[in-house]
C-alpha cells in the first residue's frame, strides 16, 4: 500500500487525530477525495494476524484498551465538591489501535430513531438538565446510515421494526443463536417483537474480507479473519491507497497550537520515542473519542483560550453520557451455549420510548446475550449468578452448570444529560506523557436508575416466558462508574452559547477546527452508538470535502 | 435459513447425540485414573520445585492449599491439579509482582488464626473443614479477593500462562478452545433449525 509521507514543516490539508470508527471513516473520505491527509494514532497498526483469545491480556493486562497498567491511569468521582480517586482501571475505556474501538467492540448496529433528534420538543424539559434538541434531524442523517451499511459492511434484515431506511441491508443476518431463540420465543408470547440483531460484522464474503465463523471472541477482542467491520480493515486501507495518507502510528498528541487569528495552525505531538514532532494543517479534525477530544481541546489552553480550546460556552468536556443498562440471567434445561458467535442475534426495540405517565424519561432495547462476555475467566470472576456463591464446591458446581446453559437479556438504555457529569483535566495524576490524567465525575440522574430498573423488570418478564429455572436480574443502582460508549462532551448545537460545534461538526470559536466522534452527540441514543458516530463521521467529512473545496476551512 | 446451510447443520438428533458423547468424553477426562494423575503430576512438579521461581515453596504450598478449596477437587479436578500455584508464581514474579507483599502479610495473619484455632501454624496441613471455617472468616478481606482473582485466573486463562493444565478449567465449564462453530450453537437453534418454530 502506497502511504503518503508528508514533511511535518509543510502545511498539509487536513490533520485527524484518532483513526477509529470516525477517524477511520474521515480519513478516508478525505484522502480518497484528493486531499493531503495526516492521521495521527497513539496505538499501532494491529491486522487480523496480530489478535488473539488470550483473555488475561484482554480483560487484566490492557491488550487492546489501555489503563494504568500502560501508564494512563484516569480518575473518578462522584461529585464536583468530591477528590477524584485513581480508578483501578480505565473509568472511559476504549481501544488504543487503528481503528480505535471499532476494533474490539461487538458490532450491534442499532440506527438511532427520528424521535432521539427531537425529544426535547415532544417530551418536554427535563429540569436541571441539558436535555434538548438535535440540529440535525434523523432525515438529514439516514444516507449516511445506509452509507454505513454499504461502505462499512453491515449484515441484518430490513422490516418493520427499522426507522424510515432508504436501501436494503447488503447482507443477510448472521444465524440466529440459541439466546436468539429464547428471546424470539419469549417476545411472541408477551406480544413482542424480536428481530434479527443488525450488526458490523460480516455474514458473508464482502468487500475482499471474509465472513465471520463464529468464534464467539468479538466483545473486547479483535477480529482474526477481518469478519469484523472496524475501520481498521473496512476503511483504512483504502485511505492508504489513495496515496493521500500519512498514518503515523505511535504518535500521541500533546496539544493544538493556534495564531494571533485564532486559527489552528499545527499539532503537537510525540512519536513512539518521545521525539517531539509538530505537523502543520489547514484544518484539524478531532476523532479522539468522547474522552480524549475533549482532554485535548482543554490541554491546548492559551492565553486567547484560557478555558481551553473551544471552550467559550464552558461546554468542552460536559454532558457526559455512557448509556445505561441491566442484565436478567436466565438457566436453561439444555445447553444454551451462548459464548458461540456473535454476543446477540435478537434484539427487541418495543420500549424504544416509555411512556411518559410512567413518570420519568427513557427508553431502550433488550437483547439476548451471554453472560460476562462468554469468557471462561470473566464468567467464573463474577461467582456463581443464581446463588452468589464465590468459592467451595457449590461455586464450583454452579459455574460448571451455568456456563453453558445460561445466557442474559440485557437491556440498553438512555442516559439524560448533565453538565455536572464530565470529562476534566486531574489537577494532580498525570499520564505517562506528563500530561493531566482524565478526570471522569459522574452520577447517574434518577430517570436513568428508574429506566435501568423498568428494563431489568421487562428482562425478568421475558426470561419467564422464555422458561427459565433460575432468574436473576439487575442493574447499576448506586451509579455508573465508567463506561465505553463516550458520549456528549462536545455537543453539537446552533447556540455557540451552549454547545462547542455547529452542525456541521465545525467548533464554533475556531474556524478550522473540528470534532467528529461521539462527544457530538446531543441525546445518548438507546445504548449502541457506534452506527450513529459512523453516520455522522460520513456526513462530517462530506461537509468538510465541500467547505474545503470552496475555500472556507 | 437457507436450505443448503440446514442440511448441512446438525439436526436436533445429531446436536443431542453429539454433546451426550462429548459430555461422556469430558466425564472420561476426569475419570478417577487421570484425575489422580494430573494430581500427582501438579503435586510432583511441586514437590521437585520444579518451575517455581518466584515463591517459597511453604508459601507455595500454602497458597495452593487456599486455591484448593476455592475450587476444590470433588468429582472433578480442581485448582491443584490445574497447576493454578504455577500461574500464580509466575505472575507473582511478573506483571503482578506488587500483590506479593499483601499477600505474604495475610498469608502470616492467616497462619496465625489456624494456630490460635487449631494449633497448627500451618494452613495447608489443616482439614478441609478446618480450611474452609477459617477462610469463611477472611472471605470478604482484600487478601482473600487477590488469592480469589489469582485462581480463577491461574484455573481458567490460557494454558500457555502456566495454570489451566491439560485444559482443566476449561473442561469445567464446557468451553471448548476452537476458533470456529457452525451453526447449531445450542440446543435451542437446533431445535428450531429442525422444526422451523
Amino acid at each position: 500500500m502506497a502511504q503518503a509521507p508528508f514533511p511535518t514543516r509543510e502545511e498539509v490539508d487536513f490533520v485527524v487525530v484518532g483513526s477509529g470508527s470516525a477517524g477511520g471513516i474521515v480519513a478516508k473520505e478525505l484522502s480518497v477525495a484528493g486531499f493531503s491527509t495526516v492521521v495521527l494514532e497513539q496505538g499501532p497498526y494491529l491486522r487480523p494476524g496480530d489478535f488473539s483469545h488470550d483473555e488475561w491480556d484482554i480483560t487484566e493486562d490492557e491488550g487492546l484498551a489501555w489503563g494504568p497498567r500502560k501508564g494512563h491511569p484516569q480518575t473518578f468521582r462522584r461529585h464536583e465538591n468530591e477528590k477524584a480517586e485513581v480508578a483501578d482501571r480505565a473509568v472511559l475505556g476504549y481501544a488504543h489501535n487503528v481503528g480505535g474501538s471499532s476494533a474490539h467492540f461487538s458490532g450491534n448496529f442499532w440506527r438511532l430513531r427520528p424521535i432521539d433528534f427531537m425529544e426535547r420538543t415532544v417530551k418536554g424539559e427535563i429540569p436541571g438538565t441539558t436535555f434538548t434538541d438535535w440540529p440535525i434531524t434523523y432525515e438529514e442523517l439516514e444516507p449516511y446510515y445506509s452509507k454505513v451499511e454499504w461502505d462499512i459492511g453491515m449484515s441484518g434484515l430490513a422490516g418493520p421494526w427499522d426507522p424510515p431506511r432508504s436501501r436494503d441491508y447488503p447482507l443477510p443476518p448472521l444465524p440466529v443463536k440459541a439466546s436468539g431463540v429464547l428471546l424470539e420465543q419469549a417476545a411472541k408470547k408477551l406480544g413482542l417483537t424480536a428481530y434479527p440483531q443488525p450488526h458490523a460484522i460480516l455474514s458473508q464474503p464482502y468487500n475482499g474480507r471474509p465472513g465471520c465463523i463464529n468464534c464467539g471472541f468479538c466483545n473486547g477482542f479483535g477480529c482474526e479473519v477481518a469478519a469484523k467491520s472496524s475501520t481498521a480493515e473496512a476503511m483504512i486501507p483504502q485511505a492508504l491507497e489513495s496515496g493521500n495518507c500519512d498514518l503515523r502510528t505511535g504518535c500521541t498528541v500533546s496539544r493544538i497550537e493556534t495564531n494571533s487569528a485564532g486559527r489552528v495552525t499545527e499539532v503537537v505531538y510525540w512519536e513512539k520515542d518521545g521525539t517531539e514532532q509538530s505537523q502543520r494543517a489547514k484544518a484539524v479534525v478531532l476523532c479522539a473519542n468522547g474522552a480524549e477530544t475533549p482532554r485535548l481541546l482543554l490541554l491546548s489552553e492559551s492565553s486567547q483560550f484560557p478555558d481551553g480550546l473551544a471552550n467559550s460556552s464552558g461546554m468542552v468536556g460536559k454532558n457526559l453520557m455512557f448509556n445505561g443498562s441491566s442484565s436478567t440471567a436466565g438457566l436453561f434445561e439444555h445447553p444454551v451455549n451462548a459464548h458461540k458467535s456473535v454476543p446477540t442475534t435478537r434484539v427487541i426495540h418495543d420500549f424504544y420510548e416509555l411512556d411518559p405517565s410512567l413518570g420519568f424519561y427513557g427508553g431502550g432495547g433488550i437483547d439476548a446475550r451471554h453472560l460476562n462476555r462468554g469468557l471462561p475467566m470473566s464468567f467464573a470472576m463474577r461467582g456463581a449468578r443464581f446463588s452468589g456463591a464465590r468459592w467451595g464446591s457449590q461455586f464450583k458446581q454452579e459455574i460448571a452448570r451455568d456456563f453453558t446453559h445460561a445466557c442474559s437479556f440485557n437491556g440498553h438504555t438512555t442516559t439524560v444529560p448533565l453538565a455536572s457529569n464530565n470529562v476534566s483535566l486531574d489537577p494532580e495524576v498525570k499520564d505517562k506523557w506528563g500530561r493531566a490524567a482524565l478526570r471522569t465525575t459522574f452520577m447517574n440522574h434518577p430517570d436513568d436508575f428508574a429506566t435501568m430498573k423498568f428494563f431489568a423488570e421487562r428482562g425478568e418478564e421475558l426470561m419467564e416466558a422464555a422458561g427459565a429455572t433460575e432468574i436473576n436480574s439487575s442493574y447499576n443502582s448506586t451509579g455508573q462508574m465508567g463506561g465505553v460508549h463516550l458520549l456528549g462532551t462536545c455537543r453539537m448545537g446552533n447556540d455557540p452559547s451552549n454547545s462547542v460545534i455547529d452542525r456541521y461538526n465545525r467548533a464554533h470559536d475556531v474556524a478550522n477546527l473540528f470534532m467528529v466522534d461521539g462527544s457530538t452527540m446531543v441525546t445518548s441514543g438507546r445504548g449502541q452508538p457506534t452506527m450513529t458516530i459512523m453516520a455522522l463521521a460520513f456526513r462530517a467529512a462530506d461537509n468538510l470535502i465541500q467547505a474545503a473545496r470552496r475555500g472556507d476551512i | 435459513m437457507t436450505k443448503a446451510l440446514t442440511e448441512k447443520a446438525l439436526t436436533r438428533r445429531e446436536f443431542l447425540r453429539s454433546a451426550t458423547e462429548s459430555a461422556r468424553d469430558s466425564l472420561l477426562i476426569l475419570s478417577t485414573p487421570t484425575l489422580l494423575l494430573a494430581g500427582q503430576q501438579a503435586h510432583a512438579a511441586m514437590e521437585a520445585g520444579e518451575a517455581l521461581t518466584t515463591l517459597a515453596a511453604g508459601e507455595a504450598a500454602e497458597f495452593a492449599a487456599i486455591a484448593a478449596r476455592i475450587i476444590p477437587t470433588d468429582e472433578t479436578p480442581g485448582a491443584n491439579e490445574a497447576g493454578v500455584i504455577y500461574f500464580m508464581d509466575r505472575i507473582l514474579g511478573g506483571s503482578r509482582a506488587e500483590f506479593l507483599p499483601a499477600l505474604r502479610q495475610g498469608l502470616a495473619e492467616l497462619q496465625q488464626s489456624a494456630n490460635s484455632s487449631y494449633g497448627s501454624p500451618s494452613f495447608s496441613s489443616l482439614t478441609a473443614d478446618q480450611q474452609d471455617s477459617l477462610l469463611r472468616t477472611v472471605d470478604r478481606t482484600d487478601f482473600f479477593n487477590t488469592l480469589h482473582y489469582l485462581t480463577i485466573a491461574g484455573m481458567f486463562s490460557s494454558p500457555a500462562l502456566g495454570g489451566n493444565r491439560d485444559r482443566i478449567g476449561w473442561k469445567l465449564l464446557g468451553f471448548e478452545a476452537r476458533h470456529a462453530w457452525m451453526p447449531p450453537f445450542g440446543y435451542y437453534d437446533a431445535q428450531q433449525m429442525e422444526t422451523g418454530e
